[in-house]
């Protein structure tokens, strides 16, 4: 037995550095100077890369953000697939699990970075793994582009990271103001969980905007993002006679808080942030969705064209509907071809410099331009849930 | 090489902070403490650190990472001794709960804080490399390295196989357990500051129960008895993921599903964690150990030793010991005698100050005995004992044992070893040769490389009075110590009892074998429900009728015991 | 009074969590951390049942019973039988049951996806009863019932049944139960899988009181689970009951009092303070050290 598991573990530990070993020699596309094969001809449709630009994505597909990076994975693949039919330029798309531990992140992004060379890298999932994921990418002069990362701190970090999720504090304001015309606000009850980066700084999104906009916030109630049972919490929010429900929560916590609040009685409206951007919400909540108010970074109810298609293209490959987080890692690698094609490079200070300059680019989360900070500028939309589907707010 | 240090640099970095913080584990587990706190003590001490380190280096000189570390450590000792206050007379699973609800409370008060950052957490510069990360575990791993043979860490090997063996051998078990809390807070303290400036983040959540569990898992799968232990845990539980996915494991759930599958294999498997893997090296070195040190003599023959008056114990409506007088002087070998029940062990057990008496008083070795007296301050005035069912540390080996009896004269080790002062080395020769001198007394020189456990039934008592003996005993208590013995045995136990109390030790012998206590002893007592019927010399005992009827059966059976 | 009745809800609900819990620890003196993994695991397959197979939750819940029953001798046998004897048994048996209930979470990702996953909006009649000026469901009413019907059956089992007294031996003295010809290890088997059904039933019942079921949420609620059996007492029944109404009320009357964020903290505070105090707990018995 002590032989065979040392066995196993010596062959196993030979297979790991003859893995490093080996593969360092073979890494000779994208990155490297010189006559570079990933520098093409023509421009925009007419541009043509021989050799694959090398991508690398970074999502959590195992461990508590699982659901997210599931989402952010299938919208990639579409994109994939979709660019793979263009033609004229190729991506070698790969994408890696975090598995929500941050120092998983930081291994990854180091070897996408080193080692295999990625042209850019899409991701991680949370904005927590980021501000430590991140910085090794600024420093290896890597390009980042987060798709769902929406917390302050994060294109601070350097000008090789870029982001085209709109931050709480950019969609917020908008839905403050859109609520309060609507319903006549003057005094509401705040709820977020108090123990997520997002849904904290939605909440201080939603304090600052409320603030502005002269509304009284009569309670601040916290709960964990992992509570299910609201009772207590709502009970107390009921107590204090709001003319609205603010709540800044993930999804999973939205749909038990919406319907327990319907349960508990109390009808008056509720406001969400951009964590009530899913589909989910109506297959949870059913009739309790119905009315609640959403500001969200992706207007799934849209009519553009490239939203259209990509709705469409998304239900006939996965039979579902798609969420903000497919959307966004949708765009994203849309956005990276863009950047690609308008330099017709896929070296990462081109792909760098490209995707600063991006504007007016027509995506399926709307007109895209990238803002002098690196962030996302598209437009946000107030949404309200109407017959079990997400309209926009008039 | 180098690409693959440049491709794996903060797994590498990982491995050794990961290192770090299993050694934070280790240092409860050496002394059989469950602690969950850990990961909240490394929170705290790295947020605690970010208000206090300097933009620039202190003095110009003192680098920042050196003040966050000294910040660190101390927040982290300063916690772990307030947290373990309370809980230090919790033992087992209620320790192991009572501190992972001290780690949720703190990470809930951290995340309340506008100063943490709150859920969004807390940036810090980056002061940390691989040579930081390194030279850190380094310097934790060779701290557990000396910890390992000095008389520290045999104290807390001890305590960890059984703490009242371990009392009763004079070593104070609060304060070894707090020390080993207070050091298990340094090292998560420092985990925490050396984390923090390393990946230049920090938010209290990453330090909640996952990562106290982490952690754990990481030390027990290295192996908690073996200093290189921890190490060995982070390295396989840090390159495990990589490992994977170099090999080409699928990204999603096949991976947790093997993580897991080979930590309950390691489990199932490896009983001392992978650190059994490692072929254990005897030390060999010691083969001429020093003479015994100079022990102070002995009391003259005649000396009062221990006096009880009108002691007492009721154990609720039982009543184990009931108005008992009795005196031993030095010289003697006092023989206590009794059927079954009558209150012979719990009177012993007063003696050495294990069980304190309900009523009357008493004085032994000059320590008057009373419910505020630890077990462990009798043992260092001069008691030694032995117990009805053999208390050995098993898990040791017999010179282990007889190593830790020598507690009470031998000095303190584990600072001059940590700076290699050559005093030190001869302390330990010196205890070594204690140690063997009585290992041959008793006739068990050539088994003392064995572990206990492994030893014959006989030898194991002879062990254990062995150990008892290496504390240079002024009064030395013997519990049923002929029990299972045949004839010859008894003989030759006797033999040495005698050789004993000519050198000077009291002897207090618990024995059923009533020939040998009539053989050996110089007075003899008789306990029957717990009061003193008969005392004087072997042969008026004998002949005592209350004692014969009482104990040694009716007149017929006289015959056998004459 | 609406947060009355919250708290001896939500009570309840940790004490169903609790009762299986104690039941391993009081008999057999160990903790197994794999009991989220089968409340989650439970919760899933509950909710597929009553999904795909179209069942009806009261017969859902039978099935989930045995299903659950079964999950524990898997964990008695894999994880926790091959460690008797060991003298490291606690801290390993710790483990090993953490390694088994990753394992069962990662093959739960892989049936059913990293998504939450709910119960049909029929699945239980929706009623609402208005009490004293509070609403109540229909739901909550029936786990209190169930929570109640199960401890009161399960204690009457212990002091009663053949079982019971084997169990009851086992609890005190494995050695002499042997000596005395009890089957030390279906005993041990059997109580396993009791927890473990106990368990599972709680995951369903959990879900539906929340409509929603994540492969995490065994986690929060096994904390708030270990605190319960504390304050309790470890290995008693009624202590689980009770501790769990206790934690459950403390936990909404800090939400109302003393502000939501500090939720949490009331719980373990309570925890730290019985350890400190009182550590066998409410009902527990202290155990007598043998010299």
């Amino acid at each position: 037995m002590r032989r065979l598991t040392g066995s196993i573990a010596g062959a196993a530990v030979l297979a790991l550095a003859l893995s490093a070993c080996g593969s360092g020699d073979s890494a000779t596309t994208g990155g490297g100077g010189g006559a570079s094969a990933l520098k093409g001809t023509g421009t925009g449709d007419t541009c043509k890369i021989t050799t694959p630009v090398p991508i690398g994505a970074v999502f959590s597909l195992t461990g508590a953000a699982a659901s997210y990076g599931e989402s952010q994975k299938k919208g990639l693949e579409l994109a994939a697939e979709e660019l793979k039919a263009k033609g004229g330029v190729t991506y070698d798309v790969k994408i890696e699990d975090d598995a929500t531990d941050p120092q998983q992140g930081i291994a990854v992004f180091e070897r996408f970075v080193t080692k295999d060379k990625k042209s850019l890298i899409i991701g991680p999932t949370l904005s927590n793994t980021a501000k430590q994921t991140d910085p090794v990418a600024q420093e290896g002069k890597t390009p980042v582009l987060a798709v769902s990362n929406t917390a302050a701190g994060i294109t601070e970090i350097g000008d090789y990271i870029f982001r085209d999720s709109l931050t709480e504090g950019a969609v917020i304001p908008q839905t403050v103001a859109a609520a309060k015309t609507k319903f006549g606000l003057s005094k509401v009850v705040v709820m977020y969980s108090n123990d997520d980066a997002f849904t904290e700084s939605g909440y201080q999104a939603f304090k600052a905007a409320l603030d502005k906009s002269g509304v009284t916030i009569t309670k601040t109630i916290t709960f964990a993002k992992s509570d299910t049972d609201f009772r207590a919490q709502l009970t107390e929010a009921k107590g204090a006679a709001p003319e609205a429900l603010v709540v800044s929560a993930l999804i999973e916590a939205a749909v038990p808080l919406v319907t327990q609040a319907r349960e508990l009685g109390i009808t008056v409206p509720i406001i969400g942030g951009n964590g009530f951007n899913s589909p989910k919400l109506m297959t949870g909540a059913g009739k309790s969705a119905d009315g609640v108010v959403v500001g969200a970074a992706w207007n799934s109810a849209s009519s553009g064209p490239e939203n259209e298609a990509f709705l469409t293209a998304y239900r006939a490959k996965y039979s579902a509907d798609p969420d903000q987080f497919a959307a966004q890692a949708y765009t994203g690698l849309k956005l990276v071809d863009a950047a690609v094609r308008a330099g017709c490079s896929g070296e990462r200070e081109d792909i760098k410099k490209n995707l600063a300059g991006l504007k007016d680019v027509p995506t399926a989360l709307g007109k895209f331009t990238m803002t002098a900070t690196r962030d996302a500028d598209t437009p946000a939309v107030v949404q309200v849930v109407e017959g079990g589907k997400f309209a926009v707010l008039k | 090489m180098l690409e693959f240090v440049d491709a794996y640099a903060s797994t590498i970095t990982f491995m050794a902070l990961t290192g770090v913080f299993a050694y934070s584990f280790y240092a409860v587990l050496v002394a059989g403490q469950l602690s969950l706190a850990q990961a909240g003590i490394a929170s705290a001490a790295a947020f605690t650190s970010s208000l206090a380190v300097p933009a620039e280096p202190l003095f110009g000189v003192v680098p920042r990472l050196v003040v966050g570390i000294a910040v660190g450590m101390s927040v982290g000792a300063f916690l772990a001794f307030l947290l373990g206050l309370p809980v230090m007379r919790l033992r087992g699973v209620f320790l192991a709960i009572a501190t992972l609800a001290f780690g949720e409370v703190v990470r809930i008060l951290l995340i309340n804080q506008s100063w943490t950052g709150g859920a969004q957490g807390l940036s810090f510069p980056k002061l940390v490399g691989i040579p930081q990360a390194w030279l850190a575990l380094a310097a934790v791993a060779y701290w557990f390295w000396r910890l390992g043979g000095s008389r520290l860490g045999r104290a807390f090997a001890a305590i960890r196989e059984d703490e009242l063996a371990a009392r009763a051998m004079g070593i104070d078990v609060s304060r070894h357990r707090m020390t080993a809390f207070v050091t298990s807070g340094a090292v998560a303290g420092l985990y925490g500051v050396m984390l923090a400036y390393f990946v230049r983040f920090a938010e209290p959540n990453a330090f909640g129960f996952s990562a106290a569990v982490d952690g754990l898992v990481t030390a027990v799968v290295g192996g908690t008895t073996l200093f290189i232990g921890p190490l060995l845990g982070s390295t396989f539980l840090t390159w495990l993921p990589e490992l994977q996915r170099a090999i080409g494991v699928e990204a999603g759930w096949i991976r947790p599903f093997v993580s897991g599958l080979l930590l309950l294999l390691v489990i199932l498997f490896l009983p001392g964690g992978l650190a059994a893997l490692i072929p254990h090296r005897r030390r060999g070195t010691m083969t001429h150990p020093d003479a015994p040190p100079d022990l102070p003599p002995l009391p003259a023959p005649g000396t009062p030793i221990a006096s009880l008056r009108a002691i007492r114990k009721d154990y609720g409506g039982v009543h184990a010991v009931r108005d008992v007088d009795l005196d031993i002087a030095a010289g003697e070998i006092v023989g206590l005698i009794g059927p079954n029940g009558a209150g012979k062990t719990t009177l012993v057990n007063i003696v050495s100050g294990l069980v304190p008496p309900s009523g009357g008083e008493g004085t032994v070795v000059g320590i008057a005995l009373g419910s505020g007296v630890p077990a462990h301050s009798i043992a260092l005035a001069g008691v030694s004992r032995t117990f009805q069912q053999i208390k050995l540390f098993n898990r040791l080996s017999a010179l282990d044992n007889v190593l830790v009896g020598a507690h009470r004269v031998s000095r303190p080790t584990l600072l001059r070893r940590l700076v290699l002062l050559p005093s030190a080395r001869r302390d330990e020769k010196r205890a070594l040769g204690q140690a063997f001198a009585q290992l041959t007394r008793v006739g068990l020189a050539d088994r003392a490389r064995l572990p206990a456990g492994d030893l014959s039934y006989g030898d194991q008592r002879r062990l254990e009075i062995a150990r008892a003996l290496a504390a240079h005993p002024t009064l030395l208590i013997l519990d049923e110590p002929a029990a299972g013995m045949n004839h010859v045995e008894a003989q030759r136990l006797s033999v040495l009892i005698r050789a004993l109390a000519e050198d000077g030790v009291t002897v207090l012998l618990i024995e059923h074998n009533v020939r040998m206590v009539l053989e050996t002893c110089t007075r003899v007592v008789v306990l029957d429900f717990g009061e003193v019927i008969a005392a004087g010399d072997p042969a008026t005992i004998a002949r005592d009728p209350r004692v014969v009827e009482a104990y040694l059966g009716a007149e017929d059976d006289q015959e056998e015991t004459a | 009074m609406q947060q009355l009745l919250n708290g001896i809800f939500l009570g309840s609900i940790y004490a169903l969590f609790a009762i299986g819990f104690t039941l391993v620890f009081g008999v057999l003196d160990r903790l197994n951390l794999a009991h989220s993994a089968v409340f989650s695991t439970s919760a899933f397959v509950g909710i597929e049942l009553v999904t795909r197979a179209g069942l009806s939750i009261w017969v859902t819940l039978p099935i989930i019973f045995v299903f659950g029953g079964v999950l524990g001798l898997v964990i008695e046998r894999v994880a926790f039988r091959p460690l008797k004897g060991r003298h490291d048994a606690h801290f390993a048996g710790l483990i090993s049951s953490i390694a088994l209930g990753a394992m069962f979470l990662a093959l739960l990702q892989a049936g059913f996806g990293p998504d939450t996953r709910r119960f049909p909006p029929d699945a239980f009649p929706q009623q609402r009863i208005e009490f004293a000026g509070s609403t109540v469901s229909l739901l909550q009413l029936v786990i209190v019932a169930v929570a109640f019907a199960l401890m009161v059956g399960l204690t009457l089992m212990v002091s009663r049944s053949r079982l019971g007294r084997g169990m009851r031996a086992v609890a005190e003295n494995p050695h002499a139960a042997r000596v005395l010809g009890i089957d030390v290890d279906r005993i041990t088997a059997l109580t396993f899988a009791l927890s473990s059904a106990l368990g599972g039933v709680a995951g369903v019942l959990f879900a539906l009181n929340v409509n929603s079921a994540q492969i995490s949420m065994g986690t929060s609620i096994e904390l708030k689970g270990l605190a319960v059996i504390i304050v309790g007492g470890l290995g008693s029944l009624p202590g689980a009951m009770l501790g769990g109404l206790i934690v459950g009320l403390a936990e909404v009357f800090a939400v109302t009092y003393v502000g939501s964020s500090w939720r949490d903290v009331i719980a373990f505070g309570l925890l730290f303070s019985i350890l400190l105090l009182r550590p066998q707990g409410i009902f527990g018995a202290r155990k007598v050290r043998e010299i």
